[in-house]
């Protein structure tokens, strides 16, 4: 997911000013992909929200400094966001793998199967009981289990991991913190323009 | 996974590309200070925590990104990308088998071949990918990245 882009940064003015903008629309972004991956069946985005808070806690691990006490907080919320939909992500990654190994391992037994079974009118079943990879299917298949389980565990994690950050308000502090900051830096440079100390 | 160092003498209302320099070269200088032991497949956390500081240096860059010369930056930020993307090859493995040792351990005994032989062919891809991240972690390339970098945080003071 490319990063919207942010207007009016300007290297000559204030960090602060500067960052507050930055938080502001990496915070907008993180809150807009939320009704989409809230729905289970929504990978793609669940991955651009993971994409969204990975940036949104970048920005502030550096200029967190700009904006109070709320913006530690809102860092290690994001950070625990990232870390949820990373896992969730990791099943998302597995679960191809795995049915792509069983494909392979299944063409294999197959082409296996039918060169023992060259020159004969019928293949006889005892020739795929033993096919190379027989032992392997049960373990894999398990596996399958396992982590679509464990991403429908996840995923209701993540749903609330998200709303008790709406309940406690992480999200609305940070914007007002974002708010205030780029209000007050913003005042600070045009009274300067303006040449009052 | 190493926390990011904190920016010491950040000032909030210095200017955005004085900061541009002090935080680019400190994620810089943590990168660098990650590169060692990456392509020990023993221990998965080196190529983790340097995956973690290519992502910090490559967010700074993007974040700064109005500071700098705009091809410089480009050529840069192309670098640095390459360098994460390789990290990135050899730690989806990392995971992978991380994850199917850890249920493998855990697994009945009739489920273990197939679960041991998803890991021998991620096995066989992890040291594929190491092969690959090789030339982007040696000294050398990291020292060249190193001067790319400084030269782009120099033309930030100017």
């Amino acid at each position: 997911m490319k990063a919207r882009p942010v207007k009016k940064l300007d290297p000559t003015r204030s960090l602060a000013e500067n960052a507050a903008r930055i938080v502001g629309v990496r915070l907008g972004e993180l809150r807009s992909l939320a009704p989409q991956a809230l729905k289970p069946e929504k990978r793609t985005a669940q991955h651009d929200m993971r994409i969204a808070a990975k940036r949104l806690r970048y920005i502030l691990e550096a200029t967190e400094t700009c904006f109070g006490e709320e913006a530690p907080a809102a860092r290690r919320r994001a950070r625990d966001l990232q870390d949820i939909l990373g896992e969730l992500h990791d099943c998302d990654v597995m679960l191809p793998r795995v049915h792509e190994h069983i494909a392979r391992l299944h063409a294999e037994d197959v082409e296996a199967t039918c060169e023992v079974a060259t020159g004969a009118p019928d293949l006889d079943p005892r020739v795929a009981v033993a096919a190379p990879n027989r032992t392997h299917y049960r373990g894999l298949e398990v596996l399958t289990v396992y982590f679509e389980a464990r991403r429908k565990v996840l995923h209701r994690r993540f749903r609330e991991f998200w709303a008790e950050q709406e309940r406690k308000g992480t999200w609305d502090r940070l914007e007002r913190a974002a708010k205030a900051t780029l209000r007050d830096t913003r005042a600070r440079r045009r009274a300067l323009e303006a040449g009052v100390d | 996974m190493a926390k990011a160092r904190e920016i010491e003498g950040l000032d909030p209302q210095a200017s955005y590309a004085e900061a541009a320099v002090l935080i680019v070269s400190v994620r810089a200088a943590e990168l660098a200070e990650h590169a060692e032991n990456v392509l020990d497949t023993t221990d998965i956390e080196g190529v983790h925590d340097m995956r973690v500081a290519s992502r910090r240096l490559r967010a700074a860059l993007e974040i700064f990104e109005p500071c700098f010369p705009q091809t410089d930056f480009r050529a840069t930020l192309a670098a640095v990308k390459e360098l994460a993307d390789s990290l990135g090859g050899r730690r989806d493995r990392d995971v992978t088998l991380a994850a199917l040792d850890a249920f493998a351990a855990r697994a009945a005994a009739p489920d273990r071949p197939g679960i041991a032989s998803l890991a021998k062919r991620t096995r066989d891809e992890q040291a594929k990918a190491n092969q690959d991240l090789a030339p982007c972690v040696e000294p050398e390339a990291l020292e060249a990245l190193g001067r790319r970098i400084e030269l782009l945080v120099r033309a930030a003071r100017a």
